[in-house]
């Protein structure tokens, strides 16, 4: 499932990183025919200066601040161009198996609601990326994310330039009537400050905002259960005080960060399994119900423990973390 | 609606000289009388002007001889300049709104009045909806002076209507304007060669043009509505886009030191960075411009990545990234 070929230079791969690529290609394929390294360099190099002509335009282009931000600030080239980055991690660091994608709309709104873990909303760009690479239809995911990240330098730059919004009822309104796919982690911080002990157990539900904003435009509920997440920063520790200094919400103290500073950053490469789950209707009910606590409540605790059984079965298919 | 008598206070300055400029053409408005402190620069045609402190006592008298009856209030300074101390700019903010509603309230036949105000209440924070509707106003605490001072604005603009429920109050929050015509701190902002921005913060501005400045004041006089409406160009830009597009370069400043960084580039002859803008340039904002269009019934011409294009256009700035991409062979 994972192997869906990809042609060299094809439209996944960044404007920018494109001519490494085919320098990288041209150079192996030289080395596999059996040429001597230096000689292979250089017949590599004679690609390049198209290539690298290309990027340059492409750089000033993008000095002159000659590209598209649509009003959420969300920059197609940008997410463009850390693309393979994220398909890397995707196919060789997490080798994610995805399931299910097709049940995730392929147009007009929906509402992706999935299980939280892991510091960095690593999880969400995972998700997006299984998006679209497997479904037949490949759409961008904007998702909600935390107020903290927006008060973190350079985080919430890549957030913002990659479809990341600030988790506000108002925004996931706004983006639903728009007709987009919204992703939203009903644990919010709960979720991703969980401890190693906790993994894989869902945490409350809040009070059910995402089945309000559901059941307001109508927009079909897709669970999302991520399994491997919650292995890529083994959470052993919270240093409170070290928290509240820099205004995050938890401070965390994992094998590898702060000890090895910023390398810390660089998270576990555990095995992922992304599952999507039958979308569930809420047009039906019309609009008023949002105001239904019961039924609100009802579906949030459909949503959740749809989304635990999946996870439940699949930490059991994954099978080993790591390896 | 003809036959209407429309005072404009704070004429003197570009969009208030516009503003009673377009209204005197206007054949459906047979009267515009014109108040600030000095003449405007050029002499307004068909506009009556009267010189007078809008914090002193007078506007009791003048009001009801002027026999108005619409009133825009135009007159509320957005930053203190050169000549303005931030305890003047405050006092003709909220005193002045104070004394122009309390000659309105004694001068009969006022039915419409039209406050352009500031979306600055708002604020500019880190969680913020990313498109702020009218009835959020006070999500936030107001943190700055100028914030402080268009809450004060707001608040007694909303008693007034409370009181005086057959006169239509219409605020308008406006998003900073830019144009070829106009000194804003935005524009002051972006002259020197090297821009200083937050460093790893690149929020989402939301502007006006200030042709569309002038047109959403007269489309408010046209059809009033009651209470708040956004004003700004749809759409938002990035600051390092907003940056690039005007042919500068950013000069990314660590937050802790931007404070001190700008204040050592103010005493070396650079623009001033109020607290306001100092919030903007690290969280932006934007608003929803929904009641604009639907309610009012004035479309912005200019979005906001177009009304930038259309300022860089008319300052014809130099671009330097551009003379390097033409050394390059086959471009």
């Amino acid at each position: 499932m994972n192997d869906a070929p990809r042609t060299p230079g094809e439209s996944a791969t960044g404007p920018l990183l494109r001519p490494a690529v085919v320098f990288l290609r041209a150079l192996r394929a030289g080395l596999a025919r059996g040429v001597s390294p230096l000689e292979a360099l250089a017949s590599a190099g004679a690609a390049l200066p198209g290539e690298a002509r290309g990027a340059i335009e492409a750089a000033i282009s993008r000095l002159e601040g000659d590209y598209a931000e649509d009003e959420w600030g969300f920059d197609e080239g940008f997410a463009d161009a850390v693309f393979p980055l994220l398909e890397l991690m995707y196919e060789r660091w997490w080798r994610v198996r995805a399931i299910g994608v097709g049940n995730v709309p392929a147009h007009g709104r929906a509402l992706l609601v999935a299980n939280h873990a892991g510091v960095l909303p690593w999880d969400a760009t995972m998700i997006a990326t299984a998006i679209m690479r497997e479904h037949p239809l490949p759409r961008p995911t904007r998702f909600l994310v935390l107020r903290w990240a927006f008060e973190l330098p350079w985080l919430s730059i890549a957030v913002r330039r990659l479809g990341g919004v600030v988790a506000s009822p108002y925004n996931a309104v706004r983006l639903l009537e728009e007709e987009e796919l919204v992703a939203v982690f009903p644990e919010g911080a709960r979720g991703i400050g969980k401890r190693w002990s906790e993994r894989y157990r869902l945490q409350r539900f809040g009070r059910g905002g995402f089945v309000e904003i559901a059941l307001r435009t109508g927009a079909p509920i897709v669970p999302v259960a991520v399994v491997g997440s919650e292995e890529i920063y083994p959470k052993i520790a919270d240093a409170r005080l070290l928290a509240r200094l820099i205004g995050a919400p938890y401070f965390p103290i994992t094998p590898t960060f702060p000890a090895l500073g910023p390398l810390g950053a660089i998270p576990l490469p555990s095995r992922w399994r992304i599952e999507f789950g039958e979308p569930i209707e809420t047009a039906g009910y019309g609009p008023d119900s949002a105001e239904d606590r019961r039924l609100v409540l009802e579906l949030a605790e459909r949503v959740r423990s749809d989304i635990q059984n999946r996870l439940l079965t699949g930490v059991f298919e994954r099978g080993s973390a790591f390896i | 609606m003809a036959g209407r008598r429309v005072l404009v206070t704070g004429v003197s300055g570009y969009l208030g000289s516009e503003i009673a400029r377009s209204l005197a053409a206007d054949p459906e408005i047979e009267h515009v009388v014109g108040l600030d402190e000095r003449p405007p620069r050029e002499r307004l045609r068909d506009v009556e002007f009267i010189e007078a402190d809008i914090r002193g006592g007078e506007l009791g008298e003048l009001l009801p001889r002027a026999g108005v009856d619409t009133v825009i209030h135009n007159k509320i300074v957005r930053r203190p300049g050169p000549r303005l101390s931030p305890r003047a700019a405050h006092e003709i903010n909220v005193i002045g709104t104070l004394e122009l509603l309390a000659a309105c309230e004694r001068a009969a036949g006022v039915a419409a009045i039209v406050i352009r105000g500031s979306a600055g209440i708002y604020g500019a924070e880190p969680d913020a909806p990313q498109f702020f509707p009218e009835e959020l106003a006070r999500l936030y605490p107001l943190r700055t002076r100028f914030q402080r001072d268009v809450g004060e604005i707001e608040n007694l603009f909303d008693a007034f209507a409370r009181r005086n429920r057959e006169v239509v109050c219409t605020m308008l929050r406006y998003q900073p304007a830019i144009g070829p015509s106009l000194d804003t701190q935005i524009t002051q902002y972006l002259s020197p060669p090297l821009v200083p921005t937050p460093l790893g913060f690149d929020p989402r501005i939301q502007l006006v043009h200030e042709y569309d400045a002038v047109g959403a004041t007269l489309a408010a006089v046209r059809r009033p509505v009651r209470g708040a409406v956004n004003v700004a160009g749809p759409g938002t830009i990035g600051l390092s886009r907003l940056v690039r597009r005007a042919g500068r370069s950013a000069l990314p400043v660590p937050a802790v030191l931007f404070d001190t960084a700008t204040a050592t580039a103010r005493r070396l002859g650079g623009p001033r960075v109020s607290p306001d803008l100092r919030r903007l340039l690290r969280y932006g904002r934007a608003v929803d411009t929904t009641r604009l269009t639907e309610e009012v019934g004035f479309r912005p011409r200019f979005s906001t990545p177009d009304a930038v294009e259309d300022w860089v256009r008319a300052k014809g700035g130099r671009r330097l990234v551009s003379a390097v991409g033409e050394l390059l062979p086959g471009r």
